[in-house]
């Protein structure tokens, strides 16, 4: 059946609608609402140029520190979540793919249905687990002879919390990706590998890597886009907590402009995250785009 | 043609998406009551009344807003209860707002609140029906911008199997850990938490040393005194001097220590004492029955002195129809009768209306902790009227307090410097505020 142009561009226009009021126009708003002197309750006060990027970027006002130091918390917990949430995913996408049809599909339904839950929900069950006074882990390892560990108020161990939290919840979504990826590989390459005499690991890096690059380096790039908007596990587990070392650049951004009631300076700070996550997004294309040049 | 109609609907459609995005401020023009309006109140005036009742509170006063409405017609209150309900009120259109004490400084400045002693001269009342702490907490330099609710200060719960009364001293707190320790090393008579409530027990110390924490411009709080230092230093003495409190307890600590059974499977620690929120009462209460004890502040300073925050009814600036003036007048009369302000009590607030205070003193038996809490007030300290009281505090509830009870080799001379961090802040913010 052929459809007509004007069909098409007509159903399409329901997403262009939505696509324009709920991104195009929220989106060019909040650049806009960025140069001015903007409050939540009292609106617009005025247009003052860079001045908010100023302040956030220049060393000595506390937008400045709570940005800098909630950008780099936020980058510490990309540069940790991102092996586990790529690596295990994969590692447990390659182990289903090895186990016999039936329990493939128990085991992926049961590491995928962790994605199902809540953020509260998840956070309520590891703030229990990993509470420092009384806990579940610290019950298991006084019972063990060890000493307590104060997770949620002492550092590395609050963001091994929220990472055990972030791993244990979204990891089925990554390994769901890879299932799917391993599926499409061709099966005569792993049998042209095998009369070669290829071991397990030369045909994962020569057979299967090579036919999943680029769902490996999707997976990458939207891990990298999840962890930059981490809010809900350090919002509801740590509070930001202790001393804002677990404080990431969402929630100080919500707590500049509906606690402050400062509107523009917190469209600041979100278009400069934007602007860091399309650098960092940028470079990740750029590396996989290179690499499949060359390969 | 085909352009013609492609070109029409794509125009429509950006108009409006232009036309949908209003600017945002009070005066949105939509219904954001929760409750549907009974066919019987159609012709009544609504008064749209917001809150942040969303715990085990919001039942009560739901009651009190459906008997009001159940007693007339000309009126019917469509009551609001929202965990985000200051971000509800900024952004949308309500006529009556319960605010926390500490916020009518803020609002007042940012113009969504409005003197309120038209409606109390209405009703008959004044600041005098209230107790004497009423006045601090709702009067700003140009009238009374709430009607005073509730005072929930700091509240003492203890553990009559570990003591048999409430510590009122310093020393009964070391005595009684010494006790506790003495048949169990993990029972201590209180936990102090690294973050929670750490303006209650900010405000308290400052308050039980004569520390007065308003700047001399009265813009800011000052954090950067000796004497607040050594008001503060109080907390680490608890848990690393005299141990009085185990070490490293997190957010919420003092009331999760208090809960814990020290020779159940958990192997935590436990307290007999918790200075903690009244509104944790319900959980308190459900744990240990009849062997929960209430008790007044203990003296950690120099004097007995209590801080807690405050519910208070503010009116909307936008609000002038004097229909619906008549209307708030007719429903705060209503309310703050005792026998139906009681039910407030009920949720276990204490109320501020000394009639109610007066109820409650005779009928103690049936609102333990309200009769309880209401033997503070007269200790009360309030806290200073600042522009974004919460975000001058924020510093001092994520990072200082935390380093006092986390950090047992931290020195006076760090303390400082981070009091000096935290007062720099508090001047920074106070600088956001609008000119007046």
């Amino acid at each position: 059946m052929k459809i007509s142009k004007t069909v098409s561009t007509l159903m399409f226009l329901p997403f262009l609608l939505f696509f324009v009021l709920f991104w195009i126009i929220p989106f060019v708003y909040g650049i806009y609402v960025s140069f001015h002197n903007w409050t939540v309750s009292g609106g617009n006060n005025g247009f003052v140029g860079l001045d908010n990027y100023i302040r956030i970027l220049t060393p000595g006002s506390m937008y400045h520190d709570s940005f800098m130091n909630a950008l780099g918390n936020t980058l510490y917990f990309v540069g940790i979540s991102l092996v586990p949430l790529v690596v295990f995913a994969l590692l447990l996408a390659l182990l289903i793919e090895n186990i016999p049809g039936k329990l493939k599909v128990v085991f992926r339904t049961i590491f995928f249905i962790s994605y199902a839950v809540s953020v509260t929900a998840v956070s309520a069950i590891f703030k229990w687990l990993f509470t420092g006074n009384g806990g579940y882990i610290n019950n298991v390892l006084q019972t063990f002879g060890l000493d307590s560990i104060r997770w949620l108020n002492t550092q590395p161990y609050a963001w091994i919390a929220i990472l055990a939290a972030t791993v244990w919840w979204t990891i089925g979504y990554n390994m769901i990706l890879f299932v799917n990826a391993l599926d499409e590989v061709d099966e005569s390459l792993y049998e042209a590998a095998a009369l070669d005499g290829a071991n397990a690991w030369q045909r994962f890096w020569n057979v299967t890597f090579p036919s999943i690059k680029g769902v490996f380096v999707f997976v990458v790039i939207i891990t990298v886009i999840a962890s930059f908007n981490l809010y809900g596990q350090t919002l509801l587990i740590t509070e930001g907590g202790p001393a804002r070392s677990t404080m990431s650049l969402t929630m100080i951004i919500q707590n500049t402009i509906f606690s402050q009631n400062n509107l523009g300076m917190g469209s600041a700070m979100a278009v400069l995250m934007g602007i860091i996550m399309v650098f960092i997004t940028g470079i990740q294309y750029m590396i996989g785009f290179r690499k499949d040049e060359n390969g | 043609m085909k352009k013609l109609l492609l070109g029409s609907l794509l125009s429509s459609m950006v108009l409006l998406a232009a036309c949908g995005n209003g600017e945002t401020g009070a005066g949105d023009d939509t219904d954001n009551g929760n409750e549907e309006i009974p066919e019987e109140a159609a012709d009544a005036t609504v008064i749209r009344f917001l809150n942040g009742f969303t715990g085990g509170d919001g039942a009560f006063m739901k009651e009190i807003v459906d008997n009001f409405n159940d007693s007339q017609d000309e009126y019917f209150v469509n009551e609001s209860q929202e965990p985000e309900h200051y971000t509800q009120f900024r952004t949308g259109d309500y006529e009556l707002v319960v605010m926390h004490g500490v916020n009518l400084e803020t609002y007042s400045m940012d113009g969504l609140i409005q003197p309120i002693d038209g409606i109390l001269e209405d009703v008959g009342m004044s600041i005098n029906d209230f107790h004497p702490a009423a006045e601090d907490l709702v009067g700003l330099t140009d009238g009374n911008y709430g009607i005073p609710l509730d005072i929930h200060p700091l509240t003492t719960f203890y553990n009559k199997n570990l003591t048999e009364e409430a510590p009122e001293t310093y020393e009964d707190l070391v005595t009684l850990s010494e006790e506790l320790q003495s048949e169990n090393e993990n029972l201590y008579a209180m936990g102090i938490p690294d973050s929670g409530l750490i303006e209650f027990y900010t405000l308290t110390l400052a308050a039980q040393n004569n520390v007065d924490l308003l700047s001399d411009d009265e813009r800011y709080l000052n954090f950067a005194q000796e004497d607040l230092v050594d008001a503060l230093w109080i907390l680490h003495d608890m848990i690393y001097e005299d141990n009085i409190s185990p070490e490293g307890l997190g957010l919420d600590g003092e009331f999760h220590a208090f809960m814990q059974d020290s020779e159940g499977d958990s192997g935590g620690n436990q307290t007999a004492v918790s200075l903690t929120g009244p509104w944790y009462y319900q959980a308190v209460s459900d744990a240990y029955g009849d062997d929960l004890g209430i008790g007044t502040i203990p003296q950690l300073g120099e004097q007995v002195a209590v801080y807690g925050n405050s519910h208070v009814i503010s009116l909307a600036a936008s609000v002038e129809d004097e229909d619906m003036l008549e209307g708030i007048s007719a429903f705060i009369e209503f309310m703050y009768q005792p026998e139906n302000l009681s039910n407030w009590a009920a949720s276990g607030q204490a109320p501020l209306h000394t009639e109610t205070m007066n109820y409650i003193e005779e009928n103690a038996e049936d609102f333990p902790l309200p009769y309880q809490n209401q033997q503070m007030f007269d200790d009360y300290v309030a806290a200073p009227a600042v522009y974004q009281f919460g975000e001058q505090m924020r510093y001092m509830n994520e990072t200082v307090i935390g380093r006092i009870v986390r950090e047992e080799n931290l020195t006076r001379e760090e303390l400082m410097e981070e009091l000096e961090t935290a007062t720099g802040i508090a001047e920074e913010i106070a600088d956001t505020a609008p000119e007046q």
